[in-house]
């Protein structure tokens, strides 16, 4: 028998229906629960940092201190229901404002919240008052400020991140984006975390940066322990007045389990979950609150799922119930976005990420019956959080493929799918173990990083490809600016050759890249002494056993993720200027740069150039020129390291940045007018790939993505139509196995129904919870901005 | 134009990833000309043994640029219609101006070597699946001699090849070719041979005998029927086909149901078929029809 499929034991119906109905009143309670702002991480980590008797503390220390307070202070509640409790902020689904770091800028559109039609955020006018009140404190003090000394670079950093033309940096917000190692903390529990950073702390002299960081970590550990036992306490009071017989004995369940952990190292299923959860709220109070991956949860949850179900205290039914419990715990936490972050990172969403399947540490096939559980979890929720990926692997069984299979052509969307031999192959050769590769799994939207052994900052840096185009063309000025924003190329009249165009292009590349490396490193230098962040290093192998902090190149792996965004975009308009000036010579490129700057009013150029063909159509002479945007980008970004002594490596995916880094470049040659989105992640421009799947995937495959260390995000679409019985499952999997067989990365399946999409833009109210796929991640359509709901209609109608 | 060897063949559309012409995933090649002339014809811009010029309307962007170049002087300035197909003598020349694609030509000449890279583009994915090529049209058998031509080359690599016929062909012309296929699908429209001729503009009596020598001599051949509401779905018709079917010692039938996207064509291209403004089956017509069959003895899978 298969090791996927678990030994279910018989359930009576009646149990299963229990479980079945507790569930979904969970998922009721959260989905109509209106996502709301709160405001006390924000006044008491201001409260924290205005008293000066702890401005003289070391900063590590700061930093735990004010998380201490915040775990020791925060209102606390338990649902009903619940199993696995915490609750991430004073609202059932909530985010917080982190005002040290890009909390100010986000409580410019404090008074709009409520009333935005995308993504709107309950905030009361008392709560505006509260946080109107710190503004004053952190005006000057929050971090991209702290990242210059000198002025005028500080204004024209703040300026940069603010228009956001040539790149978004995503570190001024903090960090975070990591697996952490719940492993440890699940087996030895902070006690155990505790100790080993007193052993280290003894090598040390007070007062040296180490001692400092491990002393940090040491209140950290202390903080999160009473987290627990305030929930405890609570679980108790609750029991001593509740009537129901049954929910009194799970509230003295809870009380007994929080009482244990994260303290202990977790002795049963239910305590491992509780343990990670707290942990998991603490972490995203701490520094950003984006993308902190649970990871491999079916791996290291497994032998307290094995023990607990031999020695009879679970049974399979319980064990899902639980985790499904724990999974809609997680969509609670939501972060707290402007509108203009809205534009770039869309969605309710911030990536955190359970991944299931693929090889053990040998590189032997681990799926195992929790797997089943949670694709079956995934199924049957169906919430915009967590976000599920599935690893496929040489070895991987059968059973758990036809599961996966199913699932995606029947339209859930969700897992994406990871492909082990390349990404283990990828991850060894840019610096991991085999062990560290294999026992990968995906932060945020795609990354691939080591659990609990990476710091690798892969949304370090958003970066707009197309507009280096638009100023090489323009002599290192955007059309229609007098400053030069780029450096001084040769003027279009001169150029003679693709190859002039060439040497343009890598200029104003090498440039802007040079410029944005520059703004990383002094954000990274200040998150580094102004953000250390002992709780994120102590769940990160070798910051506690070097003494060293994550932000300062702890961690055993150390790198920063750079996204190479709208790669199709800069492909094509390379190629129909090769087509229409060097080939077909139908103009010269002077008279299309005046097009251009013109933004191609004449309606026949720009169908012209719309028509020249586009990336995405398997032909190797257009597809070429993407594969050389790509790897421009990748050789300019080798030539840095970060400041923790890592490599920067590329991302092919842009969570909803293309759509605002459209708006903000020019005119370009492929018939694409100012403004207009450009293509997400990898995938060609919208609507552009019009021979169908396969012809997709190969051109797709032109990319060598072994190169593309920080993941990539291809999307997949079909209509429901043609993934529809038999036929369309079995096309399914012979497309899936074909794109992996041949190197792909990664994929995401769309199945889409464009009339239910076009209904749902038109009656939002009627689709409340439709979820779709947008960029890596899943999110609520109505959650979209409208622009980005008109794409994914697009995207969907348009497919084959 | 298509007679000899070596000659380049007429084709009209390629189409990769299509599912539904045979097993796993395919490219089907739509070979241009057709010796039958169907009312419901789903490709009328296929009947043509040559390249034609399609008008696009709500494309065109009225530049008339087409106006300038046409050496024929074919181009008219009416809203509906672009092309005087009498004097056209589909050069292209038009469509080569044209940015916005609202004239096209239909048919281009593709050598075989063009042809054969492009077929084996998605090589793993028939392999993957159990797929292949589907050679389709118009009648591919027409353009015999560029099939002779090709088809060895397929076969060397491996890739599963189908045919899907009108069943109007010389026998010898299909004889020579049957190693190399190994799948025929086979079209009978009407069993009456006067009632053939009005919807098809030729009777069966060729088809029906290439349908039962290729019965005796060809192991996987697979009937198939355009199923048109008050043409063929008649129950006296179907019995007849189940008979011959019967007869040919074929058990089995793939029902192609009508739709009338095919009629929207008609507009675009020179052609002398009109729209048969008839409702497509409901799914209980469908359902009776089936039923019929399978009272026969005849198993059914009907498309879509």
């Amino acid at each position: 028998m298969s090791l996927f499929i678990s030994d279910v034991k018989h359930v009576s119906p009646v149990e299963e229906k229990k479980a079945q109905n507790r569930v979904m009143r969970l998922k009721q309670a959260v989905q109509d629960a209106k996502p709301g702002i709160c405001t006390e991480r924000a006044v008491i980590w201001t409260a924290y940092h205005k008293d000066g008797t702890n401005r003289r503390k070391p900063v590590c220390v700061q930093m735990a201190e004010a998380l201490r307070n915040v775990l020791l202070q925060k209102t606390i509640a338990i649902y009903p229901d619940e199993l696995i409790v915490g609750n991430f902020s004073s609202k059932r689904v909530g985010g917080s404002i982190f005002p040290e770091l890009h909390g100010v800028p986000v409580l410019m559109d404090i008074f709009k919240f409520s009333k935005r039609k995308t993504n709107p955020l309950q905030v009361s006018g008392r709560e505006i008052a509260t946080l109107l009140k710190i503004v004053p404190f952190w005006m000057f003090r929050f971090l991209a400020l702290k990242a210059y000394k000198n002025p005028l670079k500080k204004i024209a950093l703040a300026l940069h991140q603010l228009k956001g033309h040539f790149y978004v940096i995503n570190e001024s917000g903090g960090i975070s984006h990591i697996a952490p190692d719940y492993e440890t903390l699940i087996t030895i529990g902070t006690e155990g975390i505790r100790e080993k950073a007193c052993r280290t702390q003894e090598k040390f002299k007070k007062s040296t940066a180490q001692w400092e960081f491990l002393e940090g970590v040491k209140i950290v550990c202390d903080a999160l322990s009473a987290f627990g036992r305030r929930y405890a306490r609570l679980a108790h009071d609750m029991a001593v007045s509740e009537p129901d017989a049954d929910r009194k004995e799970e509230l003295l369940t809870i009380a007994h389990v929080c009482e244990r952990v994260p303290q202990k190292g977790a002795s049963t299923l239910q305590e491992a979950l509780q343990s990670i959860f707290l942990a998991q709220i603490a972490i995203n109070l701490e520094s950003l609150d984006n993308a902190v991956s649970p990871g491999r949860m079916d791996q290291y949850l497994y032998p307290f799922y094995k023990k607990d179900i031999e020695d009879g205290r679970l049974t399979h039914l319980e064990a899902k119930e639980r985790i499904a419990a724990f999974s809609i715990k997680m969509a609670e936490i939501i972060p707290v976005f402007s509108d203009y972050l809205t534009r770039v990172h869309g969605g309710m969403f911030n990536g955190q990420v359970i991944t299931v399947g693929g090889v053990d540490r040998e590189g032997n096939d681990c799926v195992n019956p929790l797997t089943s559980i949670f694709l079956e979890v995934m199924d049957e929720l169906r919430m915009r959080q967590p976000n599920y990926h599935a690893r496929i692997a040489s070895v991987s069984g059968t059973d758990y493929l036809k599961k996966i299979n199913d699932t995606l052509a029947l339209g859930s969307g969700s897992p994406a799918l990871y492909n082990d031999d390349v990404i283990i192959d990828t991850m060894t050769s840019h610096g991991y173990s085999v062990a560290d590769a294999r026992d990968y799994t995906a932060v945020g939207c795609v990354e691939p990083v080591s659990q609990g052994k990476s710091f690798a900052s892969t949304d370090a840096a958003l970066f707009n490809m197309p507009v280096v185009l638009e100023m090489a063309l323009n002599q290192g000025k955007k059309f229609g600016s007098v400053m030069r924003s780029g450096t001084r190329t040769k003027p279009a009249s001169e150029m003679t050759s693709m190859a002039d165009v060439k040497n343009a292009f890598e200029a104003q590349l090498a440039f802007q890249i040079k410029k944005m490396i520059g703004d990383l490193r002094a954000i990274e230098t200040a998150n580094m002494s102004h953000h250390p962040t002992p709780l994120t290093s102590m769940l990160l192998d070798g910051c506690v056993e070097k003494g060293v902090c994550s932000t300062k190149g702890g961690a055993r792996y150390n790198f920063s993720g750079i996204q190479c965004v709208a790669p199709a975009d800069t492909g094509d308009a390379l190629y129909a200027i090769e087509k229409a000036v060097f080939t077909d010579r139908k103009m010269s490129l002077f008279d299309l740069v005046g097009h251009l700057q013109k933004n191609l009013e004449d309606p026949r150029m720009m169908v012209y150039l719309k028509g020249i063909p586009k990336f995405g159509n398997d032909m190797a002479e257009v597809d070429k020129w993407t594969v050389y945007v790509v790897e421009q980008f990748i050789t300019q970004l080798s030539l840095f390291e970060n400041t923790r002594g890592g490599k920067y490596v590329a991302g092919l995916y842009s969570v909803t940045v293309h759509d605002h880094f459209g708006r903000v470049t020019g005119a370009l040659s492929h018939g694409r007018r100012k403004g207009e989105s450009f293509s997400s992640g990898i995938s060609p421009v919208n609507g552009m790939d019009k021979e169908g799947p396969t012809a997709l995937i190969n051109s797709v495959n032109r990319i060598d993505s072994r190169k593309i260390a920080n993941g990539i995000n291809f999307n997949l679409k079909f209509d429901a139509h043609t993934l529809k019985g038999e036929t369309g499952k079995k096309a399914l999997q012979s497309i899936l196995n074909t794109y992996f067989k041949k190197g792909g990365m990664q994929v995401q399946v769309n199945v889409i129904d464009p009339a239910m999409l076009i209904a749902a833009r038109d009656n939002p109210d009627l689709y409340p919870n439709l979820l779709v796929r947008v960029s890596g991640y899943s999110s609520y359509f109505n959650d979209l901005t409208p622009e980005m709901k008109e794409e994914i209609i697009r995207r969907s109608t348009i497919c084959i | 134009m298509n007679g000899n060897k070596g000659q380049p063949a007429i084709i009209f559309d390629i189409q990769r990833f299509s599912l539904h012409d045979g097993p796993g995933i395919r490219t089907t090649v739509f070979l241009k000309g057709c010796p039958l002339s169907c009312a419901w014809c789903q490709n009328p811009e296929s009947i043509s043994r040559d390249p034609e010029m399609a008008f696009y309307k709500e494309s065109c962007l009225g530049c008339f640029e087409c106006k300038l170049v046409c050496p024929k002087n074919a181009i008219m300035d009416s809203e509906e219609k672009r092309v005087r197909h009498e004097v056209c003598d589909a050069c292209g020349k038009c469509a080569n101006v044209c940015v916005s694609r609202g004239l096209r030509r239909i048919g281009e000449r593709w050598g075989r070597e063009k042809l054969i890279q492009t077929l084996l583009k998605d090589e793993a994915f028939f392999e993957e699946s159990g797929g292949g090529i589907t050679f389709s049209g118009g009648e591919p058998m027409l353009q015999h001699h560029f099939l002779y031509d090709v088809l060895p080359y397929l076969k060397e690599k491996g890739l599963h090849i189908n045919i899907e016929t009108s069943g109007m062909f010389r026998w010898e012309r299909m004889e020579r070719m049957l190693p190399f296929f190994d799948l025929i699908y086979f079209d009978l429209k009407h069993m009456d041979r006067s009632l053939h001729k009005t919807y098809t503009g030729v009777d069966n009596r060729l088809i029906l005998e290439n349908f039962l020598k290729l019965s005796r001599s060809f192991e996987n051949l697979q009937a198939r029927m355009p199923v048109i509401p008050g043409i063929n779905d008649d129950v006296e018709n179907i019995m007849k086909t189940a008979q011959y079917l019967i007869h040919a010692n074929s058990r089995t039938i793939h029902l192609l149901p009508y739709h009338p996207l095919g009629e929207s064509k008609l507009l675009r291209i020179h052609s002398s078929l009109r729209a048969l403004n008839i409702n497509p089956h409901q799914p209980e017509d469908l359902e009776r029809i089936e039923g019929l069959f399978k009272k026969e003895g005849i198993d059914v899978v009907i498309y879509q």
